[in-house]
Formats: structure tokens, C-alpha cells, sequence
């Protein structure tokens, strides 16, 4: 599925993330990771965003994920709303 | 999967941003949450907490002046939440938050973020803080609930542990003003002072004097706390009704100074603490109303400003006396321009706070006992701060000789060597042959005594 539009979901509350996706030329996923827990968490952040979005079959599209602190869990339902957002209607 | 308390969240981010861009341009909105896990936010059992949090910082707005537009306290889906508006600026507003998270006996489970009109949020390390910790362990807090490091029960226990904190009464701030003094008096030794094995430079006066003294000032503490806890509702000490606390506060410690004199039998034992520590009890009585936590740092700035108007008015007061009538600080104050007590008072008491109380606390830390950390800070005090007393009767050959022979004792290892406790006892004959004793840092020991009770 190719990300058809800008599209957010989350906050920058802490504990919360704010995951933004944005269309880009090609069929590429471009992944920008930012998280106050970068050191301690920040593969493991990369790697479930990369997971989600190939789960997702996401295309076409550049991730930011700009981190608080938020759980395993938050971070999945986040990534799984913005993909939904930004792919809705193809 | 999405789920309501991420769908609360995510309105509420919207919501912040919306109403940010609404603000007139310098407003700023600060918003409130539990800083819990969502099974613990939302059982309703912290609901209670967030509310007297949230009407804390709308209060501690009001008395600081900020002008508050808007107000909303409500329990969404994500659990209870706070909103509010002021035509302050963020940094501001971040300072207010700041100051409930810090001292309100709850404050570590609040999480109040800040936000500008343009709808940038302002965060602790904006103010160069550094991030929070962790309820449980201490450790930075973002790193434990990023991976869900403590469970349910612990945070919850944590939780409960930080709700039966208990309240700051009057009746509390008293009873450690007296225990202040009653240590002071009992700490051994103490060179050229009174203390339970000696009269040091004093003729008139013993350890049980000291005693009758105090127990003369038993209730007047308590009285200044009750007094202070009136000025909460007064944004400034230029309101009227504030001046009448202020002007009965003062007459409540002249008659707690006669009462004093009284039971001593005419000797001066606490005339000093009566003022210095009356003015941190009113301080003290004075946040607590106000839902903080009194700590050694906000009660000595808000005493700052209690008595500066106060002090000012009696040096003025002071220099229109005749010299007969002048009090040993008042003599000085003429002639040089040292403000001994008063002074210390009006500038929130910055020899207690840079000089006693690390003193105090690293000597706990390092396991003295309490007599003995707080004999080393009587020397740490003597070494660097003007003793008005001894100023007074010794000049200034003799404020020298206290200084450095205090200096000295301290560097030859204080009470923990015997080469530190022989120095002491050297200055203690120096000072009884000289007839001078420090009363000025007694009392501000009594003061870091009483601080580092206070917390």
C-alpha cells in the first residue's frame, strides 16, 4: 500500500509517541527515529517500525517517529493508525 | 489496534495545540495528567489527587499573579486530565508547573506540560533541568515507563506511599522550631556557648536557662505558622489585610520574647530565634496552606520576603534611636554596616543555606551522629560568617581569632580526629579567656537544624 497522504497519529505527551507519515517518489519506507530513549530503546524503535510497516506492506513513504517514552504497545497502535491515515482510500 | 484511552490522548494533543494557537499572542496553557500507568490513571482511585493537584497550580497561579483565562478540570477516557489557560508567558507557566511538581506533598504525580501560543511545548531540559525520576527506583523516569520496568503493585504502593505523606500543620513547623532549639542548646561542643557540660563565656546563663527559654517558646512557633498559613490567601504583603497578619505577628513575638525574658529570669537566651526562626515558621505555615511542601530552599526565600519590609523599617527605626537603647546588631549595623541576624533573615538566610545545611547533610551522610555533624557546623559557620556577638564585644581582632582558629579545627579534621577536637577545645578556652561567645551562628545553627528537618 502506497502512503497516499500526510498523515499523524499520537502526541507529544510523554510516555506517547508522534508518528508522521508523508508520501515520497518510489517504493522505498524511509525511517527517521528521534526518542528522549534513543540510547536504551532506539533499535529496538527502529526495528518494530520496520516490522509494522512491512506488516502493513507500506510503500512509498517516509516515517518520522518522534518518541516520549511510550511502550512497545503504544508505538505498534500508533504506527498501525498513521499507516491507516495516510493509506486510506487506495 | 487503537484503543479509547490513545484516542483520548491523541484529542487531547489536539486539543492542546488548538487551544494554544486560540491564545492571545504571550498566553501559554499548561495541562495535567497522572504521571501513572493507564491500569492506575484510570481506576478512579487517583481522580482525588489530580484534582487537589490541578486546583493547587490554578491557586499557585492566582497568588503569583498570572492571569488565568481559562480553567477545566475533567476525567476523559485516558483519565483525569487539567487545562489551563494564562496570559503568561511559558516559561513563566512552566516555572508555576515546576513548582507543584517539586513541592507539593503530591506534585511527583503530576505531569503538567507546558505549551506557548505557537504551539511549542516547553519542556524541563528548555529550562535546563534535568528529566524526572522515576517514582519507584529514582532513575530517569522516560527510560523505566518506556520499558515498563516496575509492575502494577510496585507503582501503585509507590503511589499510595506518596498520598500518606503527611500534611505540614502548623502544630508539625512548630514542634520542629522547638526541637531546633532544644538540639542547639544540647549539641556538645560548642565553643564559647552554653551546652549541657558548660556555660562557655556566660556568667549569667547555663544549659537549664537555655531550657526555661525554650520551653517559654513552645507555642509561639506553632503561633507564626498559624499567622503565616493567613497570608496565603494575599497575593501581595502590601495588602492590608496582610499587613494586619504581618502587624500581628510581630506583637505575637514580642510577647513571645517576654515571655522568654521571663522565664530566663531577664537573661537573653533566644531573642534571635525568636525573630529568625519565627519569620521560617510563618514561611513555613505560609506555603503549606498554600499546597506546598515547605522545603529548606522555598521557606527561606519566602521568610526572605516576609521580613524585608520589616527589616528595613527597623534598621530606619534603628539609626533614630538613642545609642542607649541599641541592641548589640543595631550598635554594629550604625557603625559599620554589618546586619547580622535581621540582615541574614531579609536575604533568605544564605549562610544557613550555602554554608549550614550542605555542611549538616554531608555530615549525616557521612555518618556522624547528629551532635557531632551539627558541632561541625557550627565551625563551618564560625569560619565564614560575621558574628555580630562577637563582633560586637571582641572588634574585629576578635571575629579573626574565631574564624581562624574555626577554620583550623575544621581542617585538622573536625570532631572525627583528635587533633580536630583538641583545636575545638583550644578555641573554646580562647574564646571563654576573651569573654566572647558566637550567638549569631548558635541561632543560624538552630536555623539549619530546623531547614534540615523541614526537608
Amino acid at each position: 500500500m502506497k502512503a497516499k497522504k500526510e498523515a499523524m497519529a499520537g502526541s507529544l505527551e510523554s510516555s506517547d509517541v508522534l508518528v508522521t507519515i508523508r508520501p515520497r517518489e518510489g517504493e522505498g519506507v524511509e525511517c527517521t527515529i528521534e526518542s528522549i530513549v534513543l540510547k536504551q530503546y532506539g533499535r529496538r524503535i527502529r526495528s518494530v517500525t520496520e516490522e509494522v510497516a512491512a506488516a502493513a506492506g507500506l510503500s512509498g513513504a517516509a516515517v518520522r517517529v518522534q518518541d516520549r517514552g511510550a511502550l512497545e504497545c503504544t508505538l505498534r497502535a500508533r504506527l498501525e493508525t498513521a499507516i491507516e491515515r495516510s493509506t486510506a482510500g487506495t | 489496534m487503537s484503543s479509547p484511552a490513545l484516542d483520548a490522548r491523541e484529542e487531547r494533543w489536539a486539543r492542546r495545540l488548538s487551544l494554544a494557537g486560540s491564545l492571545p499572542a504571550g498566553g501559554s496553557l499548561l495541562t495535567l495528567t497522572l504521571r501513572l500507568p493507564a491500569a492506575l490513571r484510570l481506576g478512579g482511585d487517583f481522580d482525588g489527587a489530580a484534582r487537589a493537584l490541578f486546583e493547587a497550580l490554578e491557586a499557585e497561579a492566582r497568588t503569583s499573579g498570572s492571569p488565568v483565562l481559562s480553567s477545566e478540570f475533567k476525567i476523559s477516557a485516558d483519565g483525569p486530565e487539567g487545562w489551563l489557560a494564562l496570559g503568561t508567558g511559558a516559561r513563566a507557566a512552566k516555572t508555576l508547573a515546576l513548582g507543584v511538581e517539586e513541592d507539593h506533598p503530591w506534585g511527583t504525580l503530576a505531569d503538567i506540560d507546558a505549551t506557548d501560543a505557537r504551539g511549542q511545548p516547553l519542556g524541563r531540559e528548555d529550562l535546563g533541568l534535568p528529566p524526572r525520576t522515576c517514582l519507584v527506583c529514582g532513575g530517569p523516569a522516560a527510560v523505566c515507563a518506556a520499558g515498563a520496568a516496575h509492575g502494577l503493585p510496585e507503582l501503585r504502593a509507590a503511589a499510595e506511599t506518596v498520598l500518606a505523606r503527611p500534611a505540614c500543620t502548623p502544630g508539625r513547623i512548630g514542634r520542629l522550631a522547638l526541637q531546633a532549639l532544644l538540639e542547639e542548646a544540647a549539641v556538645d561542643p560548642k565553643p564559647g556557648l552554653v551546652t549541657p557540660r558548660s556555660r562557655g563565656s556566660h556568667a549569667d546563663m547555663d544549659y537549664f536557662t537555655f531550657l526555661a527559654g525554650a520551653a517559654a517558646l513552645a507555642p509561639w512557633f506553632a503561633e507564626a505558622a498559624d499567622l503565616g498559613a493567613g497570608l496565603a490567601g494575599f497575593a501581595s504583603t502590601e495588602d492590608p489585610g496582610a499587613q494586619d497578619l504581618l502587624d500581628r505577628l510581630r506583637a505575637a513575638g514580642r510577647r513571645a520574647e517576654a515571655a522568654m525574658f521571663e522565664a530566663t529570669g531577664g537573661v537573653n537566651t533566644h531573642k534571635g530565634l525568636v525573630f529568625s526562626l519565627g519569620a521560617l515558621c510563618a514561611a513555613a505555615g505560609c506555603l503549606a496552606a498554600r499546597g506546598f511542601v515547605p522545603t529548606a530552599e522555598s521557606c527561606c526565600d519566602t521568610a526572605g520576603a516576609l521580613v524585608r519590609a520589616a527589616a528595613t523599617a527597623d534598621f530606619t527605626a534603628a539609626s533614630a534611636k538613642p545609642e542607649a537603647e541599641l541592641t548589640a546588631g543595631e550598635r554594629l549595623y550604625r557603625s559599620s554596616g554589618v546586619l547580622g541576624v535581621r540582615g541574614e533573615a531579609a536575604r533568605g538566610f544564605p549562610s544557613a543555606l550555602r554554608i549550614g545545611l550542605p555542611r549538616l547533610r554531608s555530615g549525616l551522610a557521612a555518618g556522624l551522629s547528629r551532635n557531632d555533624a551539627l558541632a561541625e557546623v557550627l565551625l563551618a559557620l564560625c569560619a565564614e560568617v560575621e558574628d555580630t556577638c562577637v563582633l560586637a564585644r571582641g572588634g574585629p581582632e576578635g571575629l579573626e581569632y574565631l574564624r581562624a582558629e574555626a577554620a583550623r579545627a575544621l581542617g585538622l579534621g573536625g570532631l572525627s580526629t583528635s587533633a580536630g577536637r583538641a583545636a575545638v577545645r583550644n578555641l573554646d578556652e580562647g574564646l571563654i579567656a576573651r569573654h566572647l561567645s558566637p550567638g549569631g551562628c548558635a541561632d543560624l545553627l538552630a536555623v539549619t537544624d530546623f531547614l534540615e528537618r523541614l526537608g
